[in-house]
């Protein structure tokens, strides 16, 4: 278990490195040059810009000023913004809003998936099966930018039920609508995934022989329908969480919530290489995180999973 | 002539009491999804008097299962008693409510289900799944208090027991007990070996949480201990167990050695046997007047299957449970059960007792059963070479086959073949193969027979080309087939077909019947398309299938017709060998014997060689003209199958021989 354990991290290296490289490369193949952009409609000094240029090493090979970001990373400097914040300011402010949108994005797909998975499953083929069903394929197929755009002008400004943006500093209404917009496509696979699991395990065997046990239908499902069903459920959401730190881009720039996906999106616009590479590794440690204690759980709840 | 008047009493005596079940004029219904109904049982009766072992025997869909789970109110999907009586102890269950069966289940009506595979729950260990039972009834409560009242009690002159109010050892208390019992033995007078000898009985019988405080007195008294010194230790140290004891203690009544351990076990760490036995345990936690055992062994090998029943038997008879034994081998049935109930396509077409219905079967039906019952067809002899016509067809086509072509009398040839794999986490390899030798003639029949695990399913691979050995050879018509290469091994591959196990698994769903047979000459681009549409038809005529199949798929064809699919295409390219891997395993017994003869008849036809892989000697018997029997990878014993039928050699061997059902039945041959 150690063992695998200490693998599994040590492989996370490789990933976050050839991760960086890689978006590094991108940032730098951004056509435009920021510092040029920077002058706005003025005209450019370019005594100015090369003393830019040389403070944020753009002037050097591409492969120094990845090597510079790595060293300097390492040390946890991650550099300024061409504005003169230290980027580990810019992020602490953007990553507690994507924290809180992520989480409560989470839980509504937790909640309610499982409870209309649930519901869906134990009545295959009646009516409001029928219907949990149609609406989740309608948020599968439906693009969440779609869904976005449509809660907002119906429920924000035409109806006034939920505030049209959420801001800066957004409080748990602000981020209602928007983490349900985030949270609404998994929810809807959650739901499949619950209802064909249960529905196939309610006909296992085990099940019969429960019943044959003398066990009570509710103890029935509870300790042998719902508790297997779950597991794939279960690892499902782990490596959601990871996924919808990422995916929270889309909703954030719809509510116009200040979260990391915002951030990111006006970083790559302006061509500050720290910034974006520095949000994608934390982004990307995240995830692989996630994925890791998604492994570990699944292998609490499965004995049958062992890893050496 | 005495037994049979012992047998009669019993039965005079079960009868006296009433039947504890009666099914009469039982109609289950099954709902298809056009809302049509299939009648799935229709009009059954029949009877289990207490302490009785009722069997009954039919092919698969005749109802059997059904009209078991209908008595247990465990109808699967749609299935629906529409008419009909069901009485347990003289009460009507048939119409009762969910909550209320769930009373009857576990107390009153136990479950032994078929495949031990999938049902135990793989997410609990063995231990938590026996408790579930014990809880779901109440027992664990009763369990605790009863021993704490025990404890209270403890010495004292107030008995305790009562009907089932048993008073179980603790392993707390089993040392001091134990010493109590060497020391009331030296009171007597009962010193060195014969103390020892007595105190190995008494380490062996009293099981924690399975022996009780009258049996534990019972057994000091036995001894020789006084009557009144052995309750006072009886009562003084058995004072009643905890539940993990009791768990323990029925793990170890269904045979599971070293039950405490087990209990904490996973279902994947068990064999299928050691499941069967867990499951056995659970059916019986709650003491069941009734047991169901819904082909409770048809799953597991053949040695296994004897050693299961006969505990079960044992098991049953002491507790007094009656048993409704589901099966669809008539021998086993005949063997295990006092009364036998035949059923086909949802009726009872015959019933009585059971060498009555053995020798004497009045329903053509039953008659077919005796008459392909592989238990049954081994005690007669039906090897190829002297089944009449067969047989000279076969010999003609040997001679023909060989002046023609002169060549060698051998058509594979294993030369001290070896395999072994890498075990997880252990340095020394595990030798799954282990020097084998023998030569399959050509136009015959090899069997391989072996318990699942002896490594013959490794040999068949090996011949297949589809493993590579570690040592050894295997020759094809003289070449050493470890260098085929290209060409070469698509020619060997041309020869050489297999037939496997599973007929579920080796079509693939996706591919229409006529295709997976097509497939073959389509890969060794044999003929253009009208010429393989006449060869399907050709094989499926072979295989006696109607060509109405071609257009459709795996999943609407029965085992037995997949299996056939599977032999036609195995056929397709004119093999010289066919390895079956086994074949018939998984086949009923009529659908078995279908296909065993029309191996036997395509081997005449075409002058083909078997290699035939089977854990099942009794199928040997049927097919096979030369037996190598394997054990842990060794070769132990080869010979013809007539000699080792008639003298075996190996202990091992003659085990085999034991284990097949009814093998000790005697016909009354008409």
């Amino acid at each position: 278990m150690g063992k695998y354990l200490l693998r599994r991290i040590l492989q996370m290296i490789p990933v976050v490195l050839g991760a960086t490289l890689l978006v590094y490369a991108l940032v730098f193949a951004l056509p435009g040059d920021p510092v040029k952009a920077m002058f706005g409609d003025k005209p450019v000094n370019e005594a100015v810009a090369a003393q830019i240029r040389a403070e944020y090493n753009l002037d050097k090979p591409f492969i120094i000023q990845y090597l510079l970001f790595l060293k300097n990373a390492l040390t946890l400097d991650f550099g300024n913004t061409f504005a003169g914040q230290p980027v580990i300011d810019e992020i602490a402010r953007a990553f507690p809003v994507t924290i809180r949108l992520g989480i409560m994005a989470f839980c509504f797909e937790a909640i309610f998936g499982i409870i209309f998975g649930i519901i869906s499953g134990l009545n295959k083929g009646k009516w409001y099966d029928t219907v949990i069903l149609l609406i989740s394929l309608l948020l599968i197929s439906v693009p969440t930018f779609v869904t976005g755009f449509a809660g907002q002008y119906f429920l924000g400004v035409e109806w006034s039920i939920i505030p049209v943006t959420a801001g800066s500093d957004p409080g748990f209404f602000d981020l209602l609508f928007p983490a349900m917009v985030l949270g609404s496509v998994s929810m809807a696979y959650i739901i499949r995934l619950a209802r064909s699991e249960i529905s196939s395990n309610i006909a296992e065997d085990y099940v019969r022989t429960a019943r044959a046990k003398g066990m009570s239908n509710g103890s029935v499902m509870v300790r042998h329908v719902l508790r297997n069903s779950l597991i794939p459920v279960v690892t499902y959401l782990g490596q959601d969480l990871g996924a919808l730190m990422g995916g929270a881009m889309i909703s954030e720039q719809i509510f116009n919530i200040h979260g990391v996906g915002f951030l990111t999106y006006q970083s790559i616009l302006k061509g500050e290489g720290n910034l974006v590479v520095s949000i994608v590794t934390l982004l990307l440690l995240i995830f692989v995180i996630c994925n890791l204690l998604v492994d570990l759980l699944y292998a609490a709840l499965d004995p049958r999973i062992r890893y050496a | 002539m005495e037994t049979n008047n012992v047998n009669e009493k019993l039965l005079a005596m079960q009868k006296a009491q009433g039947p504890l079940l009666e099914v009469k004029d039982l109609k289950v219904d099954f709902t298809t999804d056009d809302k049509r109904a299939v009648h799935a049982v229709r009009d059954s009766s029949f009877s289990v008097y207490p302490g009785q072992w009722v069997a009954i025997v039919g092919e698969s869909g005749s109802g059997k299962s059904t009209s078991a789970m209908a008595v247990l109110g465990l109808l699967p999907g749609t299935g629906k008693v529409v008419g009909g009586s069901i009485k347990l102890d003289g009460q009507e269950i048939s119409g009762l409510k969910p909550k209320e069966f769930d009373k009857l289940r576990g107390t009153k009506m136990g479950l032994v289900p078929q495949d031990p595979m999938s049902n135990l729950n793989p997410v609990y260990r063995i231990g938590t799944q026996v408790k579930e039972a014990l809880k779901a009834n109440g027992m664990d409560v009763a369990h605790e208090k009863r021993s704490a009242l025990a404890k209270a009690l403890a010495g004292d002159e107030v008995a305790v027991k009562t009907n089932d109010d048993e008073t179980f050892i603790g392993s707390a208390e089993l040392p001091a007990l134990l010493d109590a019992a060497k020391d009331a033995l030296a009171k007597i007078g009962v010193t060195g070996d014969r103390a020892d000898e007595f105190m190995k009985a008494f380490k062996d019988e009293w099981v924690p949480g399975s022996e009780t405080r009258w049996r534990v007195a019972d057994d000091l008294i036995k001894a020789g201990v006084k009557d009144d010194d052995a309750w006072v230790i009886a009562k003084k140290y058995v004072t009643g167990s905890t539940l993990n004891d009791r768990i323990a203690g029925l793990l170890s009544e269904a045979g599971l050695p070293d039950a405490a351990t087990r209990a904490r076990q996973y279902p994947h760490e068990f064999s299928g046997g050691m499941r069967q036995r867990a499951l056995i345990a659970i059916g019986l936690a709650c003491r069941p007047e009734l047991l169901i055992a819904d082909e409770p062994t048809s799953a597991l090998d053949v040695t296994v299957q004897k050693k299961i029943l006969d505990h079960l038997h044992y098991l049953t008879d002491s507790l007094g449970t009656a048993v409704l034994f589901i099966t669809h081998d008539l021998g086993l049935a005949a063997e295990r059960a006092q009364h036998i109930v035949v059923m086909y396509k949802g009726q009872v077409v015959e019933s009585g007792p059971s060498l009555e219905v053995l020798q004497h079967p009045q329903h053509p039906y039953t008659k077919r059963l005796v008459a392909a019952a592989p238990s049954l067809a081994s005690q007669r002899i039906i090897s190829a070479h002297q089944r009449g016509e067969n047989a000279d067809a076969l010999l003609e086509h040997h001679i023909v086959g060989e002046d023609k072509l002169e060549k060698s009398e051998n058509i594979i040839t294993v030369e001290h073949l070896t395999k072994e794999f890498k075990l997880p986490r252990k340095k020394e390899m595990f030798k799954a193969v282990d020097d084998v030798s023998f030569s399959v003639k050509r136009g015959s029949t090899l069997a391989i027979v072996g318990e699942s695990g002896s490594g013959k399913s490794t040999v068949a691979n090996m011949v297949l080309k589809l493993l590579e050995p570690t040592a050894g050879t295997v020759t094809y018509e003289g070449k050493d087939i470890s260098g085929f290469k290209g060409k070469e091994l698509l020619d060997f591959r041309r020869h050489v077909q297999p037939v496997f196990q599973n007929p579920y698994g080796s079509l693939d769903p996706m591919y229409s019947i006529y295709r997976s047979i097509e497939e073959p000459l389509r890969i060794h681009k044999i003929g253009d398309t009208k010429s393989r549409q006449k060869r399907v038809r050709e094989l499926l005529d072979m295989v006696e299938m109607p060509e109405s199949v071609m257009t459709r798929y795996p999943n609407e064809l029965s085992g037995g017709q997949r299996q056939r699919i599977a032999i036609a295409r195995a056929m397709a390219l004119n093999p010289d060998v066919i390895v079956c891997d086994e074949a018939v395993s998984a086949l009923d017994v009529l659908v078995q014997d279908q296909v065993l003869h029309l191996l036997n008849d395509l081997q005449a036809e075409q002058g083909l060689s078997y290699l035939f892989i089977t854990h099942d000697l009794a199928v040997v018997r049927q097919i096979a003209d030369e037996v190598v029997v394997m054990q842990h990878g060794k070769l132990v014993e080869h010979a013809t199958t007539d000699e080792v039928f008639a003298h075996p050699k190996m202990q091992y061997t003659k085990d085999l021989l034991d284990a097949i059902p009814g093998g000790k039945l005697q016909l009354g041959l008409d």
